[in-house]
């Protein structure tokens, strides 16, 4: 279906200067067989975009070729040919759709193929039904929810009746219910006998795929089953690629000597694991029923940190509420009866669905909204709201400076800071973010995706806020990039109080000293990591996750209710399952 | 800046929204020809009757279509001011300094606002009983016969409708996320025209970004303009089409009479 023979590209240079580009892609050779659920990975820059737009024929190799369906793609006369056998979906949902209603858009793609008014009607409601958004069909895209925008275009490209359907990234800008929604509508497309290319840098959606390629530096380095490719986690880590939860932990336990079965990829195959099952029902005989393990006697090492709340208040909001559009008939209140503190040298975790008044409490915590109701302590004025930065979603969009020192220097400006005091702040931004010095007089599009999050970032740090609120700053990037934001989160804590809004329940177990979890505009829940992820069942309710690993431990909890309920970590889950393993055996 | 309404479509069920979008054109079109030879008080009457009876019909709330209007209602009362005040006469009622109000001069200005009234209430209905979507289909098949590129100007006009809510959005964002950094919108014309900078810099550099995306996607969908592309629903003319068409014209013609009584 899929033949790549010695492919290789190089970029056309963007400046005449630049003149020697590296290839994006070199000597690539790979078949894909019909009907085939593929997934290629890779960090950014590993030429896995690329690799798609030539099975597209959005791009044509400089040299070697590519072959669908044993079209070339480097024929021009065969290119809407080959379009229309290999479909195409990419990242960003909101660039790519057309028009102005969700049939229509659905209806674009046949219209460009020139078929009959009924067919592509008839093509419209199977692709609307393929992805489930039949009723949908009027609504305008920009009133949709991210995954349902992407399944819009999914059913755009479904409607052409394509074998082969590409998607470049499509769940990275999702949160993860929406997510969740595009990965079900990819495996059951695949179902149906259409061949899916899944491009991603989530391991835990690639492991879904039969085959898993994984590029790096415009080469194939690994090519294999999720079996094979996972097998060798050392490799992965160095190629920049982290392993999916349920291998990780049955990697540790093998360490510790419990012999789980080599074929482990999901929680459902770990859990059913026997001699994982056959160490937690032994421990269960070991302890007699109704009498709890505690978790310190099984001699798990409690996560250190710092104890929540006690320091100093910096600022607390008091019972407060948000109405927007007060009076009319358009009045929806966001948030209502909202109490919290933040305390210096805490990062404070907010999670919640989309629409649950996250983005309006942040808000009024540097007094971009002032409470229809309520209290905030201190004041908010324009002095002291610049105690407080806020570092919205996708912070690089908002740099429009010449360089990245002067962007950095628009906020301390307008502060009133002026010469060396300016200068200072300046550089201590930037150096605490990690953009090396060479960096400082380029142009901030110039840089890369993780380098200008970190500038837009460093603008904010620039102004010395006590507290920095950082709306999903991982929000979009590779396993790379999140790492070294998340890096940055932990480094910077020790100067202010962090309040961290995020979709990544992972991100809140590991960094967060308290959560808050936003539900229809209140607080539904508060406390340490550990009290709120131990009520999985209301998270869920509330359409939240819990961290992977917290999941896992919580189902062998229900074969041994011993088993604590509230682990976080790795390591953690692997040092009680290994302690209950000595205490049986 | 979010709950931007475009065209100001009222959806509902009537004939009239049901009606061929080009007839729709093409009488608007026609209307606001005649008006422009109708100066003849019986002339705007009557046009003003037919009016009425389409708003009735079409089921817009009164309200609604008037809020709509409120600043161009502003912009024609400026212009009958400036009648009243500039228009030179026989019969002068009133002058101070070079201002001299004349009866032929509040006659003039009562009858233009008139007309301009009439015109802008009319050519409105067509954008409060049609979607932009069948606005957009029929200003295309009008264009058809025409030199003028009609595939492109009506994929142009999809493509607008179809970004502005998100670029609204995304300005809302930007704007936002400046504020936090300190940024104030206020001040004199200068300072607000360069506090604008950090706005307008990030929306081009995404507007840009957004645009290329969008037409690659659009190749990768096989898009390659007008030609041999077939549409999901295709203007047809019923019957009643024809109907409301002819009476339009009619209509339109007994009102061009009316200079002749």
């Amino acid at each position: 279906m899929i033949t790549a023979e010695k492919l290789s590209y190089t970029y056309p240079p963007t400046e005449p200067r630049d003149a020697a580009t590296p290839p994006a892609l070199f000597g690539v050779d790979l078949a894909i067989a019909q009907g085939a659920y593929v997934a290629i990975v890779g960090h950014n820059g590993s030429g896995k975009s690329t690799l798609a737009r030539h099975m597209n024929a959005l791009l044509a190799p400089t040299s070697g070729t590519m072959y669908i369906d044993g079209k070339n793609t480097a024929d021009t006369h065969l290119l809407w040919e080959i379009r229309k056998t290999a479909g195409m979906v990419f990242q960003n949902p909101d660039n790519q759709l057309v028009a102005t209603s969700v049939e229509e858009d659905v209806a674009f793609g046949p219209e460009n193929l020139g078929l009959p008014s009924e067919e592509i009607r008839t093509r419209l409601n199977d692709a609307l039904a393929a992805v489930g958004l039949s009723d949908f069909a009027q609504h305008a895209p920009s009133r949709l929810s991210g995954g349902q925008k992407q399944r819009v275009a999914i059913a755009g490209v479904f409607a052409m009746q394509p074998q082969i359907l590409i998607l470049d990234e499509p769940t990275a800008m999702l949160d993860p219910a929406g997510r969740r929604e595009v990965m079900q509508t990819i495996a059951a497309l695949n179902r149906t006998g259409i061949t899916v290319v899944l491009i991603t840098h989530f391991v835990e959606e690639a492991a879904t795929a039969d085959r898993i390629i994984v590029m790096h530096k415009g080469q194939v380095t690994m090519d294999g089953s999720a079996l094979e490719i996972f097998a060798q986690p050392q490799k992965l880590v160095e190629l920049g690629l982290a392993l999916p939860t349920p291998i990780a932990l049955a990697e540790l336990l093998r360490k510790h000597g419990i012999a789980i079965a080599p074929n482990i990829i999901t929680a459902a195959d770990l859990l059913a694991d026997t001699t994982l099952q056959l160490v937690i029902t032994a421990g269960q005989i070991q302890n007699p029923v109704g009498c709890k393990l505690q978790p310190t006697e099984i001699s798990a090492p409690v996560r250190q940190y710092a104890p929540a709340n006690t320091g100093n208040a910096l600022l607390e909001l008091r019972n407060i509420s948000h109405t927007y559009n007060r009076g009319t008939t358009f009045e929806i209140t966001a948030i209502r009866d909202v109490s919290l503190t933040v305390h210096t040298g805490e990062i404070l975790g907010i999670i919640g669905h989309t629409g649950s008044g996250k983005s309006t409490l942040i808000q009024h915590l540097n007094g971009l909204l002032t409470p229809t109701l309520g209290q905030i302590i201190p004041p908010l004025d324009a002095k002291t709201r610049r105690n407080v930065g806020l570092v919205f979603q996708y912070p690089e969009h908002q740099l429009f400076e010449s360089t990245v020192y002067r962007d950095v220097a628009f906020g301390p400006t307008k502060m009133g800071l002026q010469g060396d005091a300016l200068d200072t702040a300046i550089r201590h931004a930037l150096t605490l973010v990690g953009l090396p010095d060479d960096t400082w007089e380029r142009s901030p599009f110039a840089l890369s995706g993780g380098q200008k999050r970190r500038a837009a970032i460093a603008g904010v740090l620039a102004m010395q806020p006590q507290i920095l609120i950082l709306d999903e700053p991982t929000a979009g990037l590779d396993p790379a990039g999140c790492k070294e934001i998340l890096d940055l989160i932990a480094a910077m804590r020790h100067e202010r109080a962090i309040v961290l809004v995020s979709h990544s329940m992972d991100e809140i177990a590991r960094l967060c000293d308290s959560v808050v979890v936003m539900n229809h505009g209140e607080i539904a829940l508060q406390g340490s990591p550990r009290e709120v992820f131990a009520q999985q069942k209301q998270l869920e309710n509330m359409g939240l996750d819990v961290p992977q690993i917290t999941h896992i431990m919580s189902r062998l909890a229900e074969i041994n209710p011993a088993l604590p309920t509230d682990v976080l970590s790795l390591t953690e889950a692997a040092n009680i399952i290994a302690g209950i393993s000595e205490v049986s055996s | 800046m979010s709950r931007i309404t475009l065209g100001q479509y009222y959806p509902a069920n009537t004939l009239l929204h049901r009606l061929d979008p080009r007839v729709k054109l093409l009488a608007v079109v026609v209307f606001v020809t005649t008006l422009l030879f109708v100066s003849q008080w019986l002339g705007l009457a009557i046009a003003a009757v037919g009016l009425s009876l389409t708003i009735y019909f079409s089921r817009v709330p009164l309200g609604f279509l008037f809020r709509g209007l409120r600043m161009i209602f502003f912009v024609v009362g400026f212009a009958m001011l400036l009648n009243i005040f500039l228009t030179p006469g026989e019969n002068v009622l009133f002058s101070i300094g070079f201002i001299h109000i004349t009866t032929e001069g509040i006659y003039r200005a009562f009858l233009m606002a008139s007309r301009l009234v009439l015109l802008v209430v009319g050519s409105s209905l067509l954008t409060l009983t049609t979607s932009p979507i069948k606005l957009t289909d029929g200003i295309e098949a009008l264009l058809r016969p025409t030199p003028l590129p009609a595939h492109d100007i009506a994929i142009m006009m999809t493509i607008a409708l179809r970004m502005i809510p998100t670029l609204a959005e995304e300005t809302d964002k930007i704007m936002k996320a400046q504020k936090a950094r300190g940024a104030d919108f206020g001040g004199g014309p200068i300072k607000r025209v360069r506090a604008f900078l950090p706005i307008m810099v990030p929306l081009f550099v995404s507007a840009f970004k957004r645009a290329d995306e969008l037409a690659t996607a659009m190749e990768a969908r096989c898009y390659r303009g007008g030609e041999g592309r077939t549409k999901l629903s295709p203007l047809r003319m019923q019957p009643t089409d024809w109907a409301v068409l002819v009476i339009a014209v009619v209509f339109c013609a007994g009102l061009l009479l009316t200079r002749f009584v």
